[in-house]
């Protein structure tokens, strides 16, 4: 009999692994102890950064400055909104879409307009045919609105509709015109709309937001908004895009409020004062993956809001003082390669915005850098919401970072940066002059490129890209959202046929009627409603508006003015 | 071949037309990849935004690039790639390379590669290897 031992023992081959690799991890330290702004921080902060006497500065929560928060017991009182963005293919798909994430829990309703949209082009452009519902939705007139909000109570919900460009009094003039073919009383509507056309001229819709009508469009959307539907926030400054061109933290506060001010300036210019509109002026905000940097950043932009507005701009009424805004996490902190990270990074910068006192949240989906959201990656970004809000405790308390040492002095840190970008930019000449010059244009490249070989040079990791990059999936997880190219179809047949078959008289006659309005410097909002209630639609609306003005009619310069 | 005319050839820097394509004006992307290109030692003729695929096709003839770039973001590669590659077979651009980058599906890959695309880089991607890729399949 042979021997046990004697038998070959088959051995699995094992892979090697780096052993010198796995011991330097164990032995490894972070390569820099810098923010992701690049802000130096001490290694361990005590009471002596932060003297008790200095408190008063901070305040508590609820009390200027708001540095703690606009609410004295924040989450206490109500959650912050959950409100996923939605905008696919038709009017009808981006209404059956947010159907699902009501059902799922979503807490506001929140559409974002497509590019063709966004660009004041009507669905059958030749330009914008191709292009429709691929990154949101395309309104071109009041049939297209009435159908993505139909059966929904527009008295009670919250609506935040994201019509950034200078196309924003177009939406809020096709929402108003269903609101009151319902029946509805404007006073009782609730929502926000994005118009903040200046900055959009950086996200690559310049030719449908020359500077001129950016400032007055914006501008008629807040005072027709504070006269006619005085529950609604009629601008979201916003923020987040600016951070999306690759800015830091402190730049993206800096540059959004100068924008901001174009728009209070243009009101205070028009007759008001600062407190008849300025309790309706919202932003949108950014959070980004440096957590401690996030917030500091959101309390800095709180206080230093609160003080432009009392100390500058003279405003009494405690609204006018309060910065309010909606969070939006990172979206292009978010790779392609390995994304089921994604869901882990979308979660701490919601626990940012939450910790630092949000009142409105958009959690990207983890396909953000592949595609439009499938459903279940929308229902899961909803899911990352809810885990923060009906499981962590961290709505229990009010700023519960407020008082730690490292968080106070980093908040300092930020407003000291905040201010210094606000003086570079008044160097240039203001804002205005920033813009026209191109000297912003210029920030925006430079940053981008320097975060680009950030990553090339691993002086920022990002897993899954310039370390642990060893699997890249083929496929993506739970599929790849593709819009239904016949539904669209079907909505651009229903424009032209609308065009058709209006009554072509009255669409004349209202359409002409709003060209003589802008022409006389008057607010177009009342004669884009009457205009959209004749059947006009979007192309033609902008195109009129745009005329007035000395611009193309169409901002593709393709088609002439079919009146 | 005259010393003179080698010296030419070899010198001869890399020329990539790199362009947004149709509406969509996400141009991050594409400006920081022109740079990069830029500093990597290739010549670089940015068209911009609002560039539709004839209009790649020509600015590639008129300036004899070796590499055209397109550069997506909103889905609409399954719209425009299709025209670029017919528009660089009717001008005869065989020895061209098509480099796609951007916001592209890995879904979506295989079937832009069997269509004619050579490569695509996704957002995410490092310069190393994008700059690598150029140089090692540009034509010669």
């Amino acid at each position: 009999m042979k021997k046990a031992t004697e038998k070959a023992v088959p051995v699995a081959q094992e892979k090697d692994v780096d052993w010198d690799k796995y011991l330097a991890a164990y032995y490894e330290k972070p390569k820099s102890s810098l923010t992701w702004s690049g802000l130096d921080v001490q290694e361990v902060y005590t009471p002596q950064d932060l003297p008790p006497e200095k408190y008063k500065e901070i305040g508590d929560p609820g009390d200027y400055p708001f540095t703690r928060g606009i609410h004295r017991n924040m989450f206490r009182g109500r959650y912050w909104t959950r409100r996923e963005v939605i905008g696919m293919g038709s009017p009808q798909d981006t209404h059956d879409r947010s159907k699902v994430l009501v059902d799922e829990g979503g807490s506001g309703l929140n559409t974002i307009a497509d590019i063709p949209y966004e660009m004041g082009l009507d669905a059958d452009h030749p330009w914008a045919q191709h292009e429709v519902g691929l990154t949101g939705v395309c309104i071109t007139n009041m049939y297209d609105m009435e159908t993505m909000t139909a059966n929904i109570p527009l008295d009670k919900v919250s609506w935040s509709l994201i019509t950034a460009s200078a196309v924003a009094p177009v939406t809020m003039a096709q929402y108003v015109a269903v609101a009151r073919k319902r029946g509805y009383d404007l006073k009782k509507l609730r929502g926000t709309i994005q118009n903040d056309p200046v900055h959009f001229r950086y996200c690559g819709f310049r030719p449908a937001s020359p500077l001129d009508l950016s400032i007055k469009m914006g501008a008629d959307v807040i005072e027709y908004c504070t006269k006619e539907i005085p529950q609604w926030y009629y601008t979201t400054v916003n923020l987040y895009d600016l951070r999306e061109q690759g800015v830091t933290a402190p730049q993206e506060v800096a540059l959004g409020f100068l924008i901001a001010r174009l728009y209070i300036d243009e009101m205070i210019r028009r007759g008001y004062k600062v407190d008849d509109f300025a309790q309706r002026f919202a932003f949108y905000v950014s959070c980004h993956i440096d957590i401690f940097e996030e917030v500091s950043k959101i309390r800095a932009a709180r206080r230093i809001w609160a003080k432009l507005m009392r100390e500058h701009y003279g405003a009494q009424k405690v609204s006018s003082q309060q910065f309010r805004f909606a969070v939006h996490t990172a979206g292009c902190s978010l790779p392609p390669q390995q994304p089921l990270n994604n869901i882990v990074r979308i979660a701490y910068q919601a626990l940012a915005a939450v910790l630092g006192g949000v009142q409105s949240l958009h959690c990207c989906s983890y396909d953000e850098p592949i595609c439009l959201p499938t459903e279940s990656g929308h229902t899961q970004a909803l899911r990352t919401q809810q885990i923060l809000a009906y499981e962590t405790g961290v709505t229990n308390v009010s700023d519960p970072l407020g008082g730690s040492y490292y968080v106070e002095n980093l908040t300092n840190k930020l407003e000291e940066e905040i201010y210094k970008v606000m003086a570079e930019v008044e160097e240039v000449g203001g804002m205005y002059e920033a813009i026209r010059t191109e000297w912003l244009d210029r920030v925006f490249e430079k940053e981008a490129l320097t975060r680009q070989k950030e990553i090339d040079d691993r002086d920022k990791i990002l897993v899954g890209v310039n370390m642990f990059n060893t699997e890249q999936e083929t496929t993506t997880p739970l599929g790849v959202q593709r819009i239904d190219r016949d539904s669209v179809k079907r909505q651009i047949e229903m424009v032209k046929k609308l065009k058709k078959e209006r009554n072509q008289t009255l669409w004349k006659e209202k359409i002409l009627a709003l060209r003589a309005a802008a022409e006389r410097r008057e607010n177009v909002i009342p004669y884009m409603i009457e205009a959209t209630e004749a059947g006009g639609t979007t192309g033609e609306m902008m195109g009129a508006v745009r005329l007035a003005f000395g611009h193309s009619y169409d901002p593709m310069e393709i088609i002439e003015a079919p009146f | 071949m005259s010393k003179a005319k080698a010296k030419e050839s070899k010198d001869r820097k890399i020329k990539v037309v790199v362009s947004k394509v149709g509406l969509d004006g996400h141009d991050r992307g594409a400006k920081v990849v022109s740079s990069l290109l830029k500093e990597a030692g290739m010549e670089v003729v940015y068209l911009g935004m609002y560039q539709m695929p004839e209009d790649i096709i020509s600015a590639a003839i008129d300036e004899d690039a070796d590499v055209i770039g397109p550069s997506f973001l909103s889905g609409e590669h399954l719209v425009y790639t299709p025209l670029i590659v017919e528009e660089m077979k009717k001008a005869g651009l065989d020895d061209v390379l098509l480099v796609v980058g951007g916001v592209v599906p890995p879904e979506d890959i295989p079937f832009l590669k069997e269509m004619g695309v050579d490569e695509v880089f996704s957002a995410g991607s490092l310069t190393e290897t994008f700059v690598a890729y150029i140089r090692n399949n540009v034509r010669q």
